[in-house]
């Protein structure tokens, strides 16, 4: 086993582990820490592929900002402390069977797949800064183009689905 | 000629621990001094004397009260949250720690021998990184708030979070500005660009929207509205003591010291020393240990001005404050990186003369100017399609809503219709009035 | 002062056929601007400017895009560093998608069927609030319906042209994102509406995970997400296969999903319903064209030379799809629903003619979309217009005896109802013909019968709304039919013509629709 081989596997059994965590936790705010903690191994799952720009980009997005927002709308709403009876699920047998099932397959796939596949790293370029921007700017300039258009569109929708207008009212005085 | 990375990454494994024992030293310290400090300043601001008991000029003070505070009892709310409410200090205080790491002191010193870098990692991505750490911040106040199990402090954590994520948004794009003029996102790279001229005359605006997204992001005075004394108690450490309160002081004034730095380094040159002395003999002062002299310094500068502004500034309101950030800094911040990039691309172009230069920008400026002239004066015009926006409850809760559970340990058991009636006259009464309100 | 801005080195920008994609540009270049009015123009003047801009943009892409499709190489154009292949296919597809979109556009800028549109005013008002009630009785809509239609547009377009999976996948989030929130924004049935949305959202969402996920062992199996790179791979053999095969299947589960094919039609049926009927025109004709624009692309671009692995899945595919739109279509009693079975069953008859990887396949699914849409816009364009006190009166008992109250209506309907079911002389009949034909002549006999069998089942339900109208008597409470106005009177007409042009005299649009073949 190599270094990275061993730092692999225990990243993995905390990402693995954090996320069946997040499903089953009863308590609605662990379950996002857990979110985070799966998150965090994720990015650190990155650094091992020496992709710098991303893994920190996933920590300053997702671990900073996406789970604080989700943070941020439970505390709004509720805020429970403790377990929350209502976040179990009757189906939770069907979910497992289909959640087991599902995982079986894909990891009999990918296992089948890349037995044998292994990534030469190279001098860690690949993931640089460098080599991910000139690869977004030169090759997937529209892709990156189109998803600005799809964040001004779902901003839009934000706008609409959440903002009252409050505006002068008529000059009749209007309803109360 | 190594790079910075290079040297760092020859540095043995004492010559880390060194580096890393006395970043962390000169974090708890300059908390300790910081305090003093500002105790000190904004006594001289009001005209007393501040603490000047302990020690010379007072300077134990801050030692003293941390003792004391190690001594009191740790008081653990019973509703709270344990775990999270025990993990929360700690959260907030590692990554002000971590963020450090990526700050370059100085350049190249030999230390016991070995030639190396005053900067304990090189990450070709530094700046994101003391971003990452400061966003992972945000958590520990969050969380404490949330896990004390009280109103005020979750107030807090709910102001927190959302002052700290639209702040994080104008600092990030203030930091694009220098990004795009150093071509590197690595700490060294971009003091090294400064050579030529510091950044906070280079490129004004992005400082001036950094170091005021620097305060809101420490949760500082004018901007220190999730600790709002007046509104919230303390915010979201009220219900903390002892040791755990020590840490939330321990992050603030760490987080106080790397958004200083980080400015020091992105702005004001780093460790370089400043024009006349940088002149000495050849540029002698930029050599050796002295740029740390020059960082420190540079840094208690803005330290000097945090301190200033909470005894200059009264608190902001909320919404006046989140109208800055979102409406003010992040718009303005927008149009500048489209300006610093429009001129990179033309003094990229060749072919292009200074004097069409000039012209493309005059051009610019003019037709904003139009634009601003033309547009029309905010009318507040009557409006048809007016909604009233009270009436039906808002924002009162739904009539459907479900009451959740009060917390386990202080539910008593659904007591039966008859036990009303053993209540003591004034609970009946109370009860009565309860229910009565309840089906108004 | 070059010191100053620094010379690192510039990185090559990709070249642009400006021309090409012109279309393309402008739609999305609208939309933005459209957005810019929403944020800068008072609130009683947005409608007029938008509904201006929008059909402006619609026409001005239409005109460059006929007059780059008169000198384009019929080789196509790759452009965007090979992101996007303008091709004949795609022009036809644009072309095809901006005559819908103009159609629904119409609809959805109509304001005099339901006062003040079939938009709510204000969507962050509570349904069935003090706020709803005065809300119901203003005039106002929410008019960034209108960037969102053209963001969703553009998406589609993209969705269309896209050469490599990845562009695809944000294309398809680009055209998903806008209908997900326009399906909630009905100014009657809010709450319906709503459940809508959300029903399309979480939906849309997983099927967006399993398109991802199809990408993500694609990639492992092909080092690319380019279709060609992808086909390069599967015609090499020395891979496992299992890669490929399971990156396909969960890549054409997100796109039949998309296209409500099959089994993956659930979400059709409730979002149909729920929809503002402007916005189900839309997404029935628009969405529709996207995913087998997409769909052709995908299997005839990465996946032609394995298609005996895996084409008999997708028989079984469209047999289920034509079995469940034909069968539960006849036990419907909404309109809105039953229309929307029977897209599950055109999207069999489509897919019949998608997986039959010639030429003649890709252009009469082509032609079909181009039919099935046409009819599909003025079919809602005319169930807007039966209405009573509550909105729209789209169960079918209330459809009773209509063509005693209005024989115009109910003739136009019967119409195109008839093109929907394939009858001789419109445009749904030639449309089945030349995929039915097609997918004889690559050897799919089987298929095309199974195809003809549910088509005639399919045919009953039309007919039974057709008997509905003609030989029932009307109830005496029933809905009256609104006299529309001048949008949607021409979007009807533009509907119904073409499905009776493109019956009558097909041979111009088989044409275009087979002018050439794609390129990859």
């Amino acid at each position: 086993m190599t270094g990275a081989e061993l730092v692999f596997v225990p990243l993995g059994a905390v990402a693995l582990g954090s996320s069946v965590l997040v499903v089953t936790t009863d308590q609605l705010v662990r379950a996002a820490l857990w979110l985070v903690v799966a998150l965090g191994a994720l990015a650190g799952c990155f650094l091992l592929l020496a992709a710098e720009l991303v893994a920190w980009v996933q920590v300053l997005i997702y671990v900073g900002a996406v789970v604080v927002l989700l943070l941020f709308g439970i505390m709004l709403t509720r805020a429970p402390i403790g377990r929350s009876v209502d976040l179990d699920s009757g189906n939770r047998v069907a979910a497992l069977v289909v959640a087991l099932g599902t995982a079986g397959t894909l990891v009999t796939v990918v296992v089948g797949g890349f037995r044998t596949a292994s990534i030469d790293l190279g001098d860690g370029s690949a993931g640089s800064a460098g080599t991910v921007g000139a690869g977004l700017f030169r090759y997937w300039v529209l892709p990156f183009e189109l998803l600005s258009v799809l964040l001004l569109a779902a901003l839009v929708g934000a706008i609409v689905l959440s903002r009252r207008d409050i505006g002068p009212r008529a000059r009749d005085g209007g309803e109360d | 000629m190594k790079t910075t990375a290079e040297l760092i990454a020859d540095d043995p494994l004492w010559l880390s621990i060194i580096k890393v024992v006395a970043i962390f030293a000169f974090g708890v310290v300059m908390t300790l001094f910081m305090i003093w400090l500002e105790r000190r300043v904004v006594g001289r601001m009001q005209h007393r004397p501040g603490p000047n008991r302990v020690g010379p000029f007072g300077l134990l003070q801050s030692l003293a009260d941390g003792l004391k505070l190690a001594f009191k009892e740790d008081i653990r709310p019973v509703v709270a949250d344990k775990w999270v409410y025990f993990l929360a200090p700690i959260i907030s205080a590692i990554p002000a720690f971590l963020a450090f790491s990526v700050i370059p002191f100085g350049p190249d010193v030999t230390m016991f021998g070995h030639h190396t870098a005053l900067q304990l990692v090189d990450l070709p991505v530094g700046v994101l990184v003391i971003l990452a750490c400061s966003s992972l911040g945000v958590y520990g106040i969050v969380l404490s708030g949330w896990a004390s199990g009280s109103p005020y402090p979750l107030l807090g954590s709910l102001r927190s979070a959302a002052q700290v994520i639209s702040y994080e948004i104008a600092m990030g794009l203030s930091i694009v500005g220098v990004i795009l003029r150093s071509h590197s996102l690595s700490t060294s790279d971009i003091v090294n660009a400064q050579e030529g001229g510091w950044y906070f005359w280079l490129l004004p605006v992005s400082f001036v929207v950094y170091a005021i997204s620097m305060v809101g992001e420490t949760n500082r005075a004018p901007f220190d509205l999730p600790e709002a004394e007046s509104e919230l108690v303390g915010g979201f450490h009220t219900e903390y003591s002892s040791l755990k309160f020590a840490l939330f002081f321990l992050a603030e004034y760490v987080n106080m010291v790397v958004v200083s730095a980080l400015a020091t380094t992105l702005f004001l040159g780093g460790w370089r020393a400043p024009w006349p002395l940088s002149a000495i003999d050849g540029g002698v002062l930029n050599t050796g240990w002295w740029p740390i002299l020059w960082f420190v310094g540079k840094t208690f500068f803005f330290l000097f001005v945090f301190v200033w502004l909470r005894g200059t500034l009264p608190r902001l309101r909320y919404d006046q404050f989140m109208r800055l950030g979102w409406k003010v800094l992040v718009p303005v911040s927008l149009v500048w990186i489209v300006l610093i990039a429009a001129s990179n691309a033309l003094w990229n172009t060749p072919g292009v003369t200074t004097g069409q230069r000039l012209i493309f920008f005059g051009v610019g400026i003019v037709v904003l100017l139009v634009f601003a002239l033309l547009l029309p004066d905010k009318r507040v015009a009557d409006d048809e399609e007016f909604v009233p926006v009270t009436g039906s409850g808002y924002p009162l809760p739904p009539l459907d809503l479900s009451v959740p559970k009060s917390p386990p340990r202080r539910r008593l058991p659904a007591a039966p219709e008859p036990a009303e009636r053993e209540m003591e006259p004034a609970a009946v009464a109370a009860a009565d009035k309860e229910t009565g309100d309840g089906s108004l | 002062m070059s010191g100053f801005f620094s010379q690192a080195q510039q990185l090559q920008a990709p070249d642009v056929a400006y021309q090409a994609v012109l279309p393309m540009l402008l739609v999305l270049g609208a939309a933005c601007v459209s957005v810019l009015f929403e944020a800068f123009l008072p609130r009683e003047r947005r409608w007029g400017w938008q509904v201006a801009l929008t059909v402006v943009t619609l026409a001005g892409a239409a005109i460059s895009l006929i007059v780059y499709g008169n000198d384009a190489p019929k080789a196509g154009v790759k452009t965007f560093s090979d992101v996007l292949t303008i091709d004949r296919p795609t022009l036809f597809l644009w072309g095809t998608l901006l005559l819908l979109a103009f159609g629904a556009v119409l609809l959805i800028a109509d304001r005099s069927v339901e006062p003040g549109g079939a938009f709510v005013a204000q969507a962050a008002i509570r349904p069935g609030t003090l706020q709803d009630r005065v809300q119901a009785a203003k005039v106002g809509m929410q008019t960034e319906v209108f960037p969102l239609t053209l963001f969703a547009l553009g998406g589609m377009m993209v969705f269309c042209a896209a050469n490599d999976l990845l562009t695809m996948f944000v294309a398809l989030e680009v055209l998903s994102l806008p209908l997900y929130l326009m399906a909630g924004l009905a100014r009657r049935r809010r709450l319906l509406s709503q459940e809508a949305a959300v029903k399309y959202f979480l939906l849309g969402a997983f099927a967006s995970a399993f398109f991802l996920y199809g990408i993500a062992l694609l990639y492992g199996y092909a080092g690319s997400v380019k279709l060609a790179d992808i086909a390069t791979a599967a015609a090499g053999t020395n891979r496992s296969d299992t890669l490929l095969f399971a990156g396909m299947g969960l890549l054409v589960v997100g796109l039949l999903f998309k296209a409500s094919v099959g089994p993956f039609h659930t979400w059709t049926p409730d979002v149909y319903q729920g929809s503002p009927t402007p916005v189900t025109a839309f997404m029935a004709a628009c969405t529709k064209v996207a995913a087998f624009g997409g769909i052709l692309r995908v299997l005839m671009g990465a996946f032609a030379s394995t298609n005996w692995e895996w084409r008999g899945v997708l028989w079984g595919v469209a047999i289920a799809s034509m079995a469940i739109g034909a069968v539960l279509g006849l036990t419907q009693t909404d309109v809105k629903r039953m229309i929307a079975y029977s897209s599950v069953a055109h999207a069999g008859f489509l897919l019949v003619g998608s997986i039959a990887l010639t030429s003649k396949g890709v252009s009469g699914t082509l032609f079909y979309l181009l039919a099935y849409g046409l009819t599909t816009v003025a079919t809602f364009g005319i169930v807007s217009l039966v209405r009573d006190a509550d909105g729209e009166a789209s169960h079918l008992s209330q459809w009773a005896g209509l063509a005693k109250r209005s024989p115009i209506v109910a003739g136009v309907f019967t119409f195109l109802l008839l093109a929907l079911a394939g009858i001789p002389l419109t445009s749904g009949f030639v449309g089945k013909f030349v995929v039915f034909s097609a997918a004889l002549q690559s050897g799919m006999a089987p298929l095309v019968v199974v195809a003809l069998v549910f088509s005639a089942v399919a045919a009953f339900f039309y007919l039974r709304v057709i008997v509905l109208m003609y030989f029932s008597e009307p109830a005496a409470d029933g809905p009256t039919v609104t006299v529309p106005g001048a949008f949607t009177t021409m979007a009807i007409t533009i509907g119904a013509l073409a499905t009776l042009v493109l019956g009558v005299f097909p041979s111009f649009a088989l044409d275009w629709a087979g002018a050439g073949g794609f390129t990859f």
